[in-house]
């Protein structure tokens, strides 16, 4: 139990905190590919034989590089593009399962989530990832907003757009597959999006916006975990419905606000 | 001031742009000359924006484009500003032109608030375009012509060599423009950057440029504002029938520092 608070108290703020420039890039769709890349990612560890968690990063990094190489040389549109790799990852990963018998009781801690199953190295990567997006966001925040406003314009004030867009997606692979073990790969982009959206109702400013979404997430996280304690529902899907609750209530908020 | 002619901001040698199969630029030769306004005519889909783009290095492209400094500017690489014709950002982001300013301003993210010295170069930049009433207001709700001048402010923070406009008026009402043409002559009077500017509007083009580029895929044609916009040059860009039609006051107001060319309004009589 304590383990599962911590872990949550890694991976809900690194979580939110990627999300704000996510929402603000509209890249949720992304997202959802990438933790949906996590079946294959997962069947491919199983397969050879080495940790499932290994592969599953390697892979969520390797489909967030394909699909921002490939989005950049073709004139479809993003979510056409985020759509084909979305399918084709599912499609493999289900292949792949679908061959090995057995292999679909593994894949259970993976599609919900198992928080309090996390081991002592796994909660030591999450503490580790925690560190490494607020180094990068410290780093590449105000940069990668820019380039959500006009990709153009923010070259023209000399950021490096190619580089940070690769960069950022990487970040986003890594928070979205480790996020994974915490609310499972059905839920993974509510961990990501939802905190950010919700703090986008009340917000003004860049300040209030991030914290904000910070603040819902944690507070999602820990209270989602306390709940399903008592009501033995899955851990992932109650932190979930929490944060779910916070974007309803900044939802009607807002309306009181401005109305 | 830069004797017209002798330096160029600006060299374009044969430049092509291609994108899935088809050339969208193909074969560009042209100068943007030093304090110059050029101005960047052609129909809807003549690349003007991908010229833009290429120039700013955001398409792939061959053939050169090579950047001068003029020795008055001082050493380093020349600085590019940039307007672009339309911002593509939800509307709903919760940033504020104080937020919006900082993000290119100071180091460390505008997460934990802004410094000293980014709120003073947003002040000063959005007084030079009488906007400064406009710093704590959210991004998202402002007007397309209160946005483009806060994103005039912005490119021309950092003195540019170089100010690229993409259709500084398109979406803005008359008056508008007038108060956008206005802010940018005064400033271009202070500070001779160079300034290539696309427009559809030709009145506004025989009103503020010096020069003229005419583009469709290829060049056109480029030259002497007023020699450039004749009938058989606009039939050739624009296909027949094409001819200049004035809306809004041709001298005084607005010009950007250009004496007065008393051919200009003879060929604006269509």
């Amino acid at each position: 139990m304590k383990r599962a608070i911590v872990a949550m108290l890694c991976v809900a703020p690194a979580a939110a905190a990627v999300g704000v420039p996510l929402v603000h890039f509209r890249m949720a769709f992304f997202s959802d590919a990438i933790g949906h890349s996590a079946f294959t990612g997962v069947a491919i560890g199983v397969l050879l034989g080495v940790h499932p968690l290994l592969t599953m990063v390697a892979f969520g990094l390797f489909v967030a590089w394909a699909i921002t190489l490939v989005k950049g040389r073709t004139e479809l549109s993003p979510d056409t593009v985020i759509g084909v790799f979305f399918s084709t990852v599912i499609a493999l990963g289900i292949a792949v399962i679908s061959a090995q018998k057995g292999l679909t009781r593994n894949l259970q801690a993976y599609l919900y989530g198992d928080l309090l199953a996390v081991s002592e190295t796994e909660l030591l990567w999450m503490a580790a990832l925690l560190f490494g997006v607020a180094a990068y966001l410290f780093l590449a925040f105000n940069r990668i907003m820019l380039i959500g406003v006009h990709e153009g314009f923010a070259k023209s004030m000399g950021v490096p757009v190619r580089a940070l867009e690769i960069s950022f997606a990487l970040v986003v692979a890594l928070v979205v597959t480790t996020a994974i073990r915490a609310v499972g790969i059905l839920l993974v982009t509510a961990l990501l999006v939802v905190p950010a959206a919700s703090a986008r109702n009340i917000a003004r400013g860049a300040v209030s916006a991030f914290w904000g979404a910070v603040a819902i997430a944690v507070a999602s996280g820990l209270s989602g975990i306390a709940a399903s304690y008592y009501l033995d529902t899955a851990t992932g899907a109650t932190v979930v419905l929490f944060a779910a609750a916070f974007f309803a209530v900044t939802a009607m908020l807002k309306g009181i606000l401005r109305g | 001031m830069t004797a017209p002619g002798h330096h160029h901001t600006l060299e374009i040698r044969n430049l092509s742009v291609r994108a899935g199969g088809t050339e969208i630029l193909s074969g560009i030769n042209a100068d943007i000359r030093c304090g110059e306004v050029t101005a960047l005519v052609g129909p809807n889909g003549a690349g003007k924006t991908t010229l833009l783009l290429a120039i700013l290095g955001l398409v792939p492209y061959t053939g050169e484009i090579r950047f001068c400094r003029a020795a008055e500017h001082g050493e380093g690489a020349p600085r590019i500003g940039y307007v672009p014709q339309r911002l593509d950002f939800d509307r709903n982001t919760p940033m504020t032109v104080l937020d919006f300013f900082a993000l290119s301003s100071q180091r460390y993210p505008v997460i934990f608030g802004h410094s000293a010295r980014s709120r003073r170069s947003a002040r000063e930049s959005l007084t030079r375009v009488d906007a400064d009433h406009l710093v704590s207001r959210p991004l998202g709700k402002l007007s397309g012509g209160e946005l483009q001048r806060i994103l005039l402010a912005l490119a021309l923070r950092d003195n540019p060599d170089i100010l690229l406009l993409d259709e500084p008026v398109s979406g803005v009402d008359l008056s508008g423009e007038a108060l956008f043409c206005d802010f940018l002559g005064k400033i271009h009077s202070e500070t001779r950057f160079s300034l290539l500017l696309v427009s559809h509007d030709l009145s506004v083009v025989g009103r503020h440029a010096d020069r003229v580029i005419c583009l469709n895929r290829r060049i056109i044609c480029q030259g002497a504002t007023t020699e450039m916009l004749t009938p058989e040059n606009l039939e050739a860009m624009y296909g027949s029938g094409a001819h200049l039609v004035s809306h809004g006051p041709a001298n005084g107001r607005g010009h950007l520092h250009a004496p007065p060319r008393p051919d200009q309004e003879e060929e604006k009589g269509g």
